[in-house]
Parts: structure tokens; sequence; C-alpha cells
């Protein structure tokens, strides 16, 4: 206790280098000072306020000490300033956000502690035990000599210290908590750093530093546990070895071996065990919102750079849970958003380099994500599911081993024939049988144990994971296909409680329905056909219950876009052999095309719907064909000049569609002729029903193409050349265009491929460039066309209709000036012509007056 | 001449549904612009010496006109009931099918021959196929330039058809445009009598 009331005496002793005459003038106040204070308050008030610790320190620069006592002072400051480096470590630091900093006379920004740290300082007996385990003997022995020195100083200067004002102490004493805390922050990263070095330069040696390093991770200081943290994965993340390691099991452990396994083994669970403890504390402090940032990153990292080792399973857990978090926490969710892009850009690496951990993890990891959208009910993020568009499935993997399996049991057969027959000519030879077999035995077990041994994957293996992983992935995509199908029937009578707009109440329909798309061909055909359905009940969807305006959950034009493509993408990857005719879908494609705005929806799905389903596909009935090319030509004269910026790149494509069915449908050229009726090609059907739902039965043959008239006169130049080139097209040139050569025709089409595949590369730029983008095009076909188009002309068109328009309405206008003064001029008449013969008859009545007085 | 009474329009509408679905509407409430009306009429069924007729309303007005014996055939024949009193489509009625046909197969070139001598469909000469066909619905068979060649009933679904081994069939045949040909004789027959 003497050497903490010591201390404590040495803690006040900084005031007292105050110089003695300034003692002796405060004691000399008289009353009448003290008076005339407390009158006049509002002058002195200042003096409570004064900055008494940066005075003193100007003071106690100052002479007025002797020597001995000066030297003394100065080397007794700077211990103290070291000492108080030490009791920061106990202190409990603010966060600076938390309270505000002030800043002092002389430029300072000091932040405020607990007012816990006053009492700290006061026990530092007690706090100085918990310092000794983390600093050096050296640093002890230190500290004892200060405290003897301290205790001389103390009595020299007892009688100043008492004269000290409290205020002044405990503003000193904040100071120093603030100087200390900073020391000791520096002092603990300074030694992380040491740890860790040590660590990475001779982990063997130095392994159980690991566990003091985790100690810090313990730390009461937010940031030293995230230092903590961070330096830790950096230092697992290099001495993980590249194998699982397996703990030895007592029977193990009780045989005797050598000292180098001994050793091998010690580092091995101390390594584990201290990656088990940092594990669970990151676990743990996930749910802290405040670590959360750190600990996503630190998992994502750790379970990218070995996703071989012990306890991926809780790694792989933890990161999936990132990645389907909702959007629930709306506060963070920018910060939500940074931990789900890490979190996925991990899975897919992991999806990618499955050599690292031989496609263990990504099994677990596509179960663990297809449990966990069964767990929320497919109510999650798209991200959690389109990470699966990531994987990769070996198509190969199947069937050449499968033959080289039949070969090998061929070969086996062979053998064991051979041993048959063998065995068969000596048959009294037991003992070269017996031979022969042991020598069978020690092959198999050689074989076996260079299996264990070897670490490239077995394929047998590799075919069963692989298998296991498509079963999960399509078992995801059904579930979400069937809570898709299914939250539409629930919904007509539960429709609050799911968040209604865009693709908001079914989240994961567009990555599952992409994800289809691109492992079509590895859907097991028996599934098809209920694929089939599901795909054709959910694109019908939202025609009907639009005109029945019932509640039911409609999905979007693009989304049932979606569903089309995927249906004919499995269709052709799955039926090449059989040419099926998805009529449904036409129908569905054929009033969609009607529903389709080009500010909402996505033009490039589409376009690539078209794509897929009228170019690609050969054979087309005429009445069909026909009814697309009507139905398409409506479609890029419907929209007005405001939103053809947005939709240009749409009519486009609808337009090199029209024209790509017109060049193969020949007859379907009567369209271009200006004959309604369409005479013998009409078919049944006589009358063309524009808003007819089923594409064959429309009657299109019967009507005539005008609207390509119209669209020549498009001012947008693409546009307009492109329907002027179809007009054009009419059938006296066409045979002759058919006759001339199938070579050139089939330029003429690759040219229009050409420009097709351009125009939708200028879809995925659509978000770059909008404005670049149909400038963009216009060269391009002009490339394609033969007149060429440079920007001058198209800024010339462009100029010429917005000068129309601009005339228009002013037109408008005056016109409307006009009506005004006229109404007005025929009132002013009216009003004339009532007036009139009011005055005629007043001036009869005076007349009559006048005649009656006469 | 006369109207078909209710079970006779039951076998007549089950038999066209099984080709057409829900089209057969289309050819029930199809507009006639036969005759001198303005407002274009309807078709209707007619029944004559067994066989069923789809005629325009105009023409059955003025058909009315021919004694009994001496009509030898009204409008489009579209089938006929067998002395059993089931009802068999004929090959005059493919047009009607084929516009309004709900499921399709598209031969190819090679085999369009051997249907149109009465055989069945194969699973090798088989061009095109819609989707969702079960079997037992009626198909209507074209070539693959969309010419309507007859029609037939599936023998297997669109699904079991991918497994199929080339030579399995795949619809079975009822009628095809050979048969105007082949049957010269039997139809001039019909008429003369």
């Amino acid at each position: 206790m003497g050497k903490g009331k010591g201390k404590q005496r040495k803690q006040i002793i900084l005031p007292p280098e105050l110089p003695p005459e300034i003692a002796d003038d405060d004691i000399e106040v008289s009353d009448e000072d003290l008076q005339f204070v407390d009158e006049n308050k509002d002058y002195a008030g200042f003096v409570s306020r004064l900055d008494t610790h940066s005075i003193n320190k100007q003071v106690t620069r100052v002479e007025g000490v002797n020597e001995d006592a000066l030297e003394a002072l100065y080397e007794k400051r700077r211990r103290k300033t070291l000492e108080q480096k030490e009791n920061e470590k106990s202190v409990v630091q603010v966060d600076p956000v938390d309270a505000l900093p002030v800043k002092s006379l002389d430029g300072e920004v000091y932040y405020r502690t607990f007012s816990q740290t006053a009492e700290v300082t006061e026990n530092e007996g007690d706090v100085d035990k918990s310092v000794v385990k983390l600093t050096k003997a050296e640093r002890r022995a230190k500290l004892k000599k200060t405290k003897k020195e301290a205790k001389k100083m103390g009595k020299e200067l007892a009688k100043t210290e008492e004269v000290q004002p409290t205020q002044q102490e405990a503003a000193l004493a904040e100071v120093k908590e603030d100087l200390t805390a900073e020391d000791a922050f520096e002092a603990k990263k300074r030694k992380l750093a040491e740890l860790g070095m040590a660590l990475l330069a001779d982990p063997e040696a130095n392994i159980k530093s690991l566990k003091e390093m985790l100690q810090f991770a313990k730390d009461g200081d937010h940031s030293i546990v995230k230092l903590g943290l961070l330096s830790l994965l950096a230092v697992f993340k290099d001495i993980i070895p590249g194998y699982r390691i397996r703990l030895p099991t007592e029977k193990e452990l009780e045989m005797k071996v050598s000292k180098e396994v001994k050793k091998m083994r010690f580092y091995e669970s101390t390594l584990l065990s201290a990656y088990k403890g940092y594990l669970q504390k990151l676990l743990a402090l996930e749910k802290q919102p405040r670590f959360h940032h750190v600990v996503v990153r630190c998992i994502c990292t750790l379970l990218d750079a070995v996703p071989h080792f012990n306890f991926r399973e809780s790694l792989l857990v933890a990161v999936v849970r990132n990645i389907g978090s909702s959007d629930d926490v709306v506060r963070y969710t920018g910060l939500l958003l940074v931990y789900r892009r890490i979190c996925c850009s991990t899975i897919k690496s992991l999806f990618t380099s499955e050599g690292k951990h031989g496609g263990e993890a990504t099994v677990e990891a596509v179960r663990l994500i297809a449990d966990h959208v069964k767990v929320h009910d497919c109510q999650l993020h798209p991200d959690s599911v389109e990470v699966l568009m990531s994987l990769s499935f070996d198509d190969d993997l199947g069937k050449p081993e499968v033959q080289e399996g039949n070969n090998k049991m061929k070969n086996k057969k062979n053998k064991k024939r051979k041993n048959f027959e063998e065995s068969n000519q000596p048959q009294g030879n037991d003992r070269k049988r017996s031979k022969q077999e042991t020598i069978a035995k020690m092959k198999e077990e050689v074989a076996a144990d260079y299996k264990a041994v070897s670490y490239t994957p077995d394929v047998e293996e590799r075919k069963r994971m692989q298998s296991e992983t498509l079963s999960a992935v399509f078992e995801t995509y059904f579930r979400i296909l069937r809570h898709t199908m299914q939250s539409s029937v629930a919904s007509s009578e539960a429709n609050g409680n799911i968040t209604s707009g865009g693709s908001g109440a079914h989240p994961l329909l567009a990555p599952c329905l992409s994800g289809l798309g691109k492992f079509s061909h590895l859907i097991d055909m028996d599934y098809i056909g209920d694929l089939m359905n599901y795909l054709k009940r959910l694109a019908a969807r939202g025609g009907s219950s639009d005109s029945s305006a019932q509640k039911v959950q409609n999905l979007t034009v693009s989304e049932r876009l979606r569903c089309c493509i995927v249906a004919f993408k499995v269709m052709r990857s799955n039926l090449d052999a059989l040419n099926v005719d998805l009529q449904d879908f036409f129908v569905q494609l054929y009033n969609l095309v009607l529903e389709f705005r080009p500010g909402r929806d996505e033009g490039e799905v589409l376009a690539e719907a078209l794509k897929i389903m009228l170019c690609d596909d050969r054979q087309h009935d005429m009445q069909k064909a026909a009814a697309f090319i009507k139905r398409l030509a409506t479609f890029a004269l419907c929209f007005g000049s405001a939103e053809s910026m947005a939709g240009g790149f749409t009519y486009l494509n609808s337009l090199v569609t029209l024209k790509q069915l017109l060049q193969r449908n020949v007859k379907c050229r009567n369209l271009l002729e200006n004959d309604a009726g369409g005479g013998s090609v009409s078919g049944s059907i006589a009358k063309y029903q524009p808003y007819g739902s089923d594409p064959s039965l429309s009657g299109a043959l019967a009507s005539v193409l005008w609207e390509l008239n119209l669209l020549s006169k498009h001012y947008h130049p693409a546009i307009s050349t492109l329907a002027s080139g179809i007009s054009s097209m009419n059938s006296a040139q066409n045979q002759v265009y058919i006759s001339i050569s199938p070579q050139q025709a089939f330029k003429n089409l690759l040219l229009e491929a050409e420009s097709f595949k351009y125009n939708q590369q200028g879809g995925t730029e659509k978000s770059n460039k909008r404005k670049g983008r149909s400038t963009a095009l216009a060269s391009t076909l002009a490339s394609v066309e033969p007149p060429p188009i440079d920007e001058n002309e198209v800024s010339k068109k462009l100029r010429r209709h917005f000068i129309l328009l601009r005339d228009i309405k002013e037109n408008e206008r005056l016109r409307g000036e006009l009506d005004r003064t006229t109404s007005a001029l025929q009132l002013y008449e009216e009003y004339k012509k009532q007036r009139k013969p009011a005055t005629l008859k007043n001036k009869k009545s005076k007349k009559a007056r006048t005649t009656v007085g006469m | 001449m006369r109207p078909l009474d209710e079970k006779e329009t039951t076998a007549v509408f089950e038999k066209i549904f099984k080709f057409t679905g829900n089209n057969l509407k289309n050819i029930v409430e199809n507009p006639s612009h036969e005759g001198p009306d303005k407002e274009p009429g309807r078709y209707c069924f007619r029944l004559h010496k067994n066989k069923v007729y789809y005629v325009s309303d105009s023409l059955v007005k003025r058909a009315t006109n021919v004694a009994r014996t001496k009509l030898a055939s009204i409008g489009t024949c579209v089938g006929r009931f067998t002395h059993g009193g089931n009802f068999h489509l004929t090959i005059e009625c493919l047009n009607l099918l084929a516009a309004n046909a709900k499921h399709k197969v598209w031969l190819k070139p090679t085999s369009e021959m051997s249907f149109l001598y009465a055989n069945h469909v194969l699973k090798g000469g088989l061009g095109r196929i819609t989707e969702s066909i079960a079997p037992g619905d009626g198909v209507v068979v074209f070539s693959m330039s969309d010419l309507p060649l007859g029609f037939g009933v599936a023998a297997k679904s669109t699904q079991d058809c991918r497994k199929l081994d080339p030579n399995a069939i795949v619809v079975l045949h009822q009628a095809d445009i050979g048969e105007y040909l082949r049957m010269e004789n039997q139809h001039e027959q019909i008429i003369e009598e």
C-alpha cells in the first residue's frame, strides 16, 4: 500500500512546479478581493474557466526550482508517461466517436474518456498486476525505480502539493489518460505485429504465441479486437498446412513415437485448437453489428484460402447465411450489399477452384444453399441463387470413364478367365495357387494404399459428388418454380404480407430461370415434362388475370419472356433429334409482344426471345409467321417518339426479326402487296383479327403491312432505312432475288445476322451509354445498308423532325389565340347588336313619347 | 337430310374435339359468306344417308329444293356413321381439322409417300412434332411445307417419342389424301348411288 500511496502523491506532483511566489500571492487574497469577486461574478467568471493545465505547462517550464530538482522533474515526467502507457491498457477507452472531442487552447484535441479512469488510476496497484503479465521484466524493474524516486520527490514537494487546486488535478489526470491510451494502443499494435512476424518466421517454434494473439481478440478495445482478428487471419492463412489435420486417437497417443513426430503432433494440435478458438470467436462476434464487417471479411478470406481445412462446415454455414441475408435491416443496407458481394465472390471462387478441396466443399455449399432456400421459403436475395450459375459440370466425366471401366472389367474378366484356365490346367498345384493369391492380395492392398495417399480424386467419387451437386441445384430450382406457382394461387387471399413491386414477389425467379437455361442440358429426361408444364403455366400467367383485374400476383413481362426462353433452351438442348414445336409458348410470345413496354421491361430479354424463338427456328407455318410479322410491325409502330430513345433498340430488333421472317417465308410477302384479302393464301380466315390471341388463327395473311410505309418516314435513320428496305422487298423483286443465287441470299442473311448480333451487343451496353447507342446502331446499320448515313444527316433529320413538332405546337398556339380573338370579336358584335336594338328602342320610345307628348 | 339428334351431335363433337381441342368453337362459330345475304350466316352439321355434312345455312335452305333421294352430297362431308352407330371422320374434313388442329406432326419428305399409302407414321419419319401430345389424341399430319396430308391417332406421347427406336409407330393412320386416288371408285360409287 505504501507504494500505492507514493504513487498517489506522485500523481499530484506535477502541479507543484508552480513558482512559489505565485502560491504566496494566492494566499494573500484579501477579504476585499473576495467580496469584489462575489459581487461581480460576471467579470470573474472567466477565472473558473481558465485552462489551468496549459497555464501550468508554461509555468513549469519557467525557472523557480533549483537545478537538481529540475533535472529530477524532467526525468520523472518522462517516466510517468511511460508508466501511464501501461496503465492505459486497463482503462476502458470510449470510442472517439461516442463523445465529442475537446480542443484545448494549444490546439490539441482531447477525446473524453470514461469517468472510471480516475478510479483506475487510483487503484493502480491492482492494475499493475495485470500489466505485469504483458510487459517484460525490464519494465517492472523500471517501475520500481520510478516509484522510489517518486517517493523522494513527493516528500520534497509535499507542501506545495496540498496547495494545488483540485480542479487542475483532475484535468491533468484526464489529459494523461488520453495520452497513455494512445500510447498503449501503439504498444499493443506493435506487440501484435511482433507476434505475427515471429509466427510467420518460424511457425513451429512460436506456435504458442497463437494463443497469446488470440487473447488480443478478447480485448476490451474494439479496434484492438479488429486488429487482432485481422492479424490472426493473416497468420492462419499462411501457416495452415495443405492437408486436413486429424488429431491422433488415444491409441496412437499411447504408442511410442519419435521426438519429431511428437513435436509435429503438438504443433498440429495447438494450431487446431487455436484455429477452433478463433473460429468460435469469429462466429460469436458475427452477431455484433460493429464487428460484422471484419468478421465477414475474415470468414470469407479463410474459406477462400483454406477450403480443405478442418471446420470448413461452420465457415460455409456463416457465408451462406450472409449471402441470403434479406434486406430487413434497412439501416445496414449499404453495408449488407458489400458483405453479400464478398460472400458471393467467395462462393464463386469456391465453385470455380474445385481443385483446392476436391469438390466436397462445392457439394456442401450447394446443399446448404438448397436448405437455406427451403427454410426461408424462397424469400431471399437473388444473389443467393445466382451464385449457382458459376458452377461448372464436367460433361465428359461420365462416358469415357465408363468405357474405361468396361475395359477394365473386360480385362479383369480376361484375367479371371486366364486364371481360371491356369487353375484348371495345373489342378494339383495348390502351393502355386496360394502364392498367386497372396500376391494378388498384396497388390490390392498396395493399390488401396496408393489411392488413399494420392490426391487425385477418384472418378467414381467425383461423379457421385457431381450428381449430388446437380440434384441439389435442381432441387433448389424446382422448389423456386413450385413456390412461384403456389404463391400465385395462395396470394389471392394473402396478398398483403408479401411485398409488392417489380420482382419483389418472386426475387429468386429470375436467377432460377437463367440457371435452368444454363444447365438445361443436364436436366434428367424424366423431369422435362413437369418442367415444361410449370413453365407453360408460368408463362401463361398474367394475361388472363390482367383482364379479370384480380389481385393475383402477376409475373412481369420479362419474367414471362424468360420462361419462354428457358423452355426453348431446354427443348433445344435435350431434343435435338426430335424437333418439337412449342406452340403454347409461341402463343405466349405473340401476346407478350403487345404487353411489352420498352421503358419498363428489359429489351435484351425480348431480343433474346425473338432471336431464339423466331430467328433460330427454321420452320414456321405460314399463318404463324404472318401473324408474327404483322404483330411485330404493329409493335414497332405503336410507340411515340418520347419512348423511342429507350425503345429504339427494341424497334430495330423487332424490325430485323420481321425482315428475317419475311425472307424465310416467301409466301408471307403477300403482306407487302397492296391487296387486302390476301387472295388464295389467306386460308380459311377471311379477316384479320388484330386482338386475336392465337397466331395461327389471326388471319394475318389477309392484311397489309401498311405500318412499314409509316415507319419508313421515321426520324430515326436506322429504322426508316430498314423499313423502306423491307417494303421494297416485294414479290417481284424477290423472285429475282431467290432465283439469282442462293449464295447471295446466304450472304445477305449473314450480314443480317451480324447486324443482329451487334444489336444485341448494343443492348448490353445499354446502361453505359444510352444516347451514344442509337447513333452507334445507326452507323453500324448504315454500314450494312446501301446508303451511308453520317451523324450530320442524323442531326439534320432530327432537327427537321423537331422543327416540325415545334411548328405544330406553334400552330396550335396561334390557332388558340385566333379562336380567342374571334370569339371576343363575336361577343363584341353581339354586344353591339344587343345594344343597337336597345338604343333604337330607347330612341323609338323617346320618339313615341315625344309624339305622345306632341 | 336432317339435323343431328343429341346423341349423334355428341358423337361428332367428341370426335372433332379430339383433334381441335378448344378450337372446336371456331368450327361451330365460323361465319359463312355464302349466299345472297349481307349478314354472314353460320355453318351447321346435317345428316344425309349416314353421312354428316358441314354446310352453311344458306346452302341448306337452297338444298331443300332437291329431293332427298336425288341429293348426292352437300357442303363438306365430315364423316359417316357406321352400322354400329360409331362416327368416323373421313378425309374430306382434313382442311377443317388442319386449320384448327391442336396437335400436329410434320413428316420428313422421305416418309410422306409411305403415309400417303395408308401406312402408320414411324418415329424415323418424324420431322417435327408438337409438344404435349398424349397417347390417344387426334393428330393432323403435315408435310414439311405445311401441306396437310391426313390425320390419325397418337400412339405415343411427345415425351415418349424421344426414347423410341426409329421403327416404332408414333401416329396410327386414319385417313390421308392418297385416298382420293386409291378409293376413287368407292367415292364415285357413293356419288352415283
